[in-house]
């Protein structure tokens, strides 16, 4: 009921040009529909729903490698990684996918620059922030923020063996250093700022299961009572959202989790109903996972 | 460039969440326009506490505004930026279901309300947090979710070739920024202007909408208002305000008003000088005078006057300078 409620919704609320919007009814974004694409695939099926929304995704790609975030933004951003993710998982290996890695390993946080890092040298950045790492933004030429690397680590890891070079290994290395360089006091991450004018700030649910999700891979030692935290919150947040990023981090990184109650589903919100559905047991969480280890 | 604005500057950049890096760029702050012709009206109307009648106080403010609503599709925009139980970080869940009422009763032709907060994805959550579920009518129906709203592109705004903007800001005819009175670390007081940062859409700018921290806090700020506000209205949340470290961190400021007005820099100036911040040395509102009126003499200050209610904030170190140091003006 809970599984099937949800994929029922989306196979309900694919666009007619083959992807989803954020809400249903909505025009088509790579974000939902990227989500609604892996809660719904069913391996080794043939899948023409989700090969017309494959299609709609490709067909945003720009010449620089980058994607668009949908049909009417005409500048790439982060949901590259999405695409890359998606080539990676769908079997896609070709010169556009390529394209597309060189431009996630050209993007680098703007801060990592030679001011910022001599400032943090001499303690003039009012902040505890690890500045020697390179990491992604939401936007090229924009700072380093947490769930976009965390994306951009998923990505990578997934096609890193068709595109295994000593940069692509670097990259992944450094990212993954740059996250555990920005965990909060409290031992989960938010948006990517741990501490602000000497206070610490808090960390999020949400956040903190795509950090986790960008570490899969890692040795667990590295990030030791992460996934206890990660726990505790997905028990107490009222965070739906964050409570489906936690699922899929915590089942992914071997995790015995209970299942949900068994619901309906009663919202508009697409990339809610395929986050729910991806980290249901029966779900497709393990897509999330590092194929192999850099 | 002083140790203290490389620290501001650089730490707002590299930080991020308020970021800009404008290193290269800190310049004097620019003469104090005139402003437009003539003076704008500026309602401070007193509300000891949310449990006053704030639909009366709000019908009060926007009567001695003369703000005409009747057929107009009307889009309430609070500020909703985290949420902790401890403080007073956004508009108080009273004030909006207030203003929704008072904008039915004015004969909106459509009330909606969005936001788009800049830290947190999960906002339905977080308007549950802020009891904004639980204290607004028919809460879910009207609320859109501005970071994940359909999008459409706007020419030349804060030098991009195009700019996207939620379609739900782009349809409205009257937006009402509906903010909360607070110290910012960054921008030295967040209220009505900085509020507009809402409207950035986090699906094409992220979580934080880090463009405008590129762009410049206080250019983002005067742009959003240079696009927005020929079409908008006040209303600030005073009734308590957070003070120090805000926007988030800050603590809760007892002030006991509503401040109200079409031109939101003179709100906003207004807001400063309740607050006992001068106006004329906070950035954007220096930048913005060209938009609406900074300097006392052209605001006409209707309901309460400023030195009934001025109550110092307390502000952090690093904006101590902004202090106002002759006794607010009153007319």
């Amino acid at each position: 009921m809970y599984l099937e409620s949800r994929l029922g919704f989306l196979r309900a609320s694919q666009n007619p040009d083959g992807g989803w919007g954020y809400f249903s009814g909505k025009e088509s974004w790579l974000e939902p529909t990227s989500y609604a694409m892996l809660a719904l695939r069913q391996g080794g099926e043939p899948e023409p729903a989700l090969d017309k929304a494959w299609k709609l995704i490709r067909s945003w790609q720009l010449d620089d490698g980058s994607f668009r975030p949908s049909g009417k933004v005409k500048e790439g951003t982060w949901v590259t990684a999405q695409a890359v993710m998606l080539a990676g998982i769908r079997g896609v290996n070709d010169a556009s996918v390529r394209h597309s890695v060189d431009w996630l390993l050209r993007v680098v946080g703007a801060e990592h620059n030679m001011w910022t890092r001599t400032g943090s040298f001499l303690h003039l950045i009012k902040a505890r922030l690890d500045v020697s790492h390179e990491g992604w933004p939401w936007m090229d030429g924009n700072a380093t923020w947490i769930e976009p690397t965390a994306h951009t680590l998923m990505a990578l890891k997934k096609v890193v063996g068709q595109y295994r070079t000593p940069e692509v290994e670097r990259r992944v290395r450094d990212g993954e250093d740059l996250v555990l360089s920005r965990r909060c006091t409290d031992g989960g991450w938010n948006y990517g700022t741990p501490n602000m004018l000497y206070v610490d700030l808090p960390s999020f649910p949400e956040t903190t299961g795509l950090a986790l999700l960008g570490l899969a891979g890692r040795k667990q030692q590295e990030f030791a009572g992460a996934l206890d935290l990660a726990e505790r919150f997905r028990a107490d947040t009222k965070s739906s959202l964050g409570k489906a990023w936690l699922q899929i981090a915590l089942r992914c990184h071997g995790r015995d989790v209970a299942g949900p109650a068994e619901g309906g589903f009663a919202s508009s919100d697409v990339m809610l109903a395929s986050l729910q559905a991806l980290g249901h047991p029966q779900g497709n969480y393990r897509l999330f996972g590092a194929e192999r280890q850099i | 460039m002083t140790r203290r604005k490389f620290a501001l500057l650089s730490g707002a950049a590299v930080v991020g969440a308020y970021g800009g890096v404008k290193l290269q760029k800190v310049q004097k702050p620019p003469e104090l326009s005139q402003g437009p012709l003539g003076q704008s009206a500026v309602a401070i109307i007193r509300a000891r506490s949310y449990s006053d009648d704030l639909v009366c106080r709000m019908l009060e403010g926007i009567r001695q505004c003369g703000l005409e609503v009747r057929g107009k599709r009307v889009l309430l925009k609070p500020n909703l930026v985290e949420f902790d139980p401890s403080t007073v970080i956004n508009t108080n869940a009273v004030v909006i279901a207030a203003a929704v009422e008072v904008f039915e009763r004015l004969g909106a032709a459509e009330v909606k309300i969005g936001e788009g907060p800049g830290h947190r994805r999960d906002t339905l959550e977080m308007a549950d947090d802020a009891r904004y579920r639980a204290t607004i009518p028919k809460f879910e129906r009207i609320f859109t979710d501005l970071n994940r709203d359909d999008v459409s592109a706007v020419k030349a705004f804060a030098g991009e070739p195009e700019f996207y903007f939620p379609n739900t800001v782009l349809a409205a005819d009257l937006i009402v920024s509906l903010a909360k009175m607070k110290t910012h670390h960054w921008a030295g007081a967040t209220l009505s202007m900085k509020n507009f940062f809402g409207v950035v859409p986090g699906s094409v700018y992220g979580w934080p909408k880090n463009k405008l921290h590129y762009y410049g806090i206080p250019e983002s700020i005067v742009a959003l208002n240079r696009q927005f506000g020929s079409k908008s209205f006040a209303i600030v949340d005073g009734v308590v305000g957070m003070e120090g470290n805000g926007p988030i961190q800050g603590t809760p400021k007892p002030v006991g008003v509503l401040v109200m007005g079409s031109d939101l820099v003179a709100v906003d100036s207004t807001c400063c000088r309740i607050m006992g911040i001068d106006p004329e040395k906070v950035s954007y509102l220096r930048m913005a005078a060209d938009l609406g009126h900074v300097r006392p003499s052209r605001i006409e200050q209707r309901g309460e006057t400023i030195r009934s209610v001025a109550t110092n904030f307390a502000l952090i170190d690093d904006f101590k300078d902004l202090r106002l140091v002759t006794p607010p003006t009153v007319s």
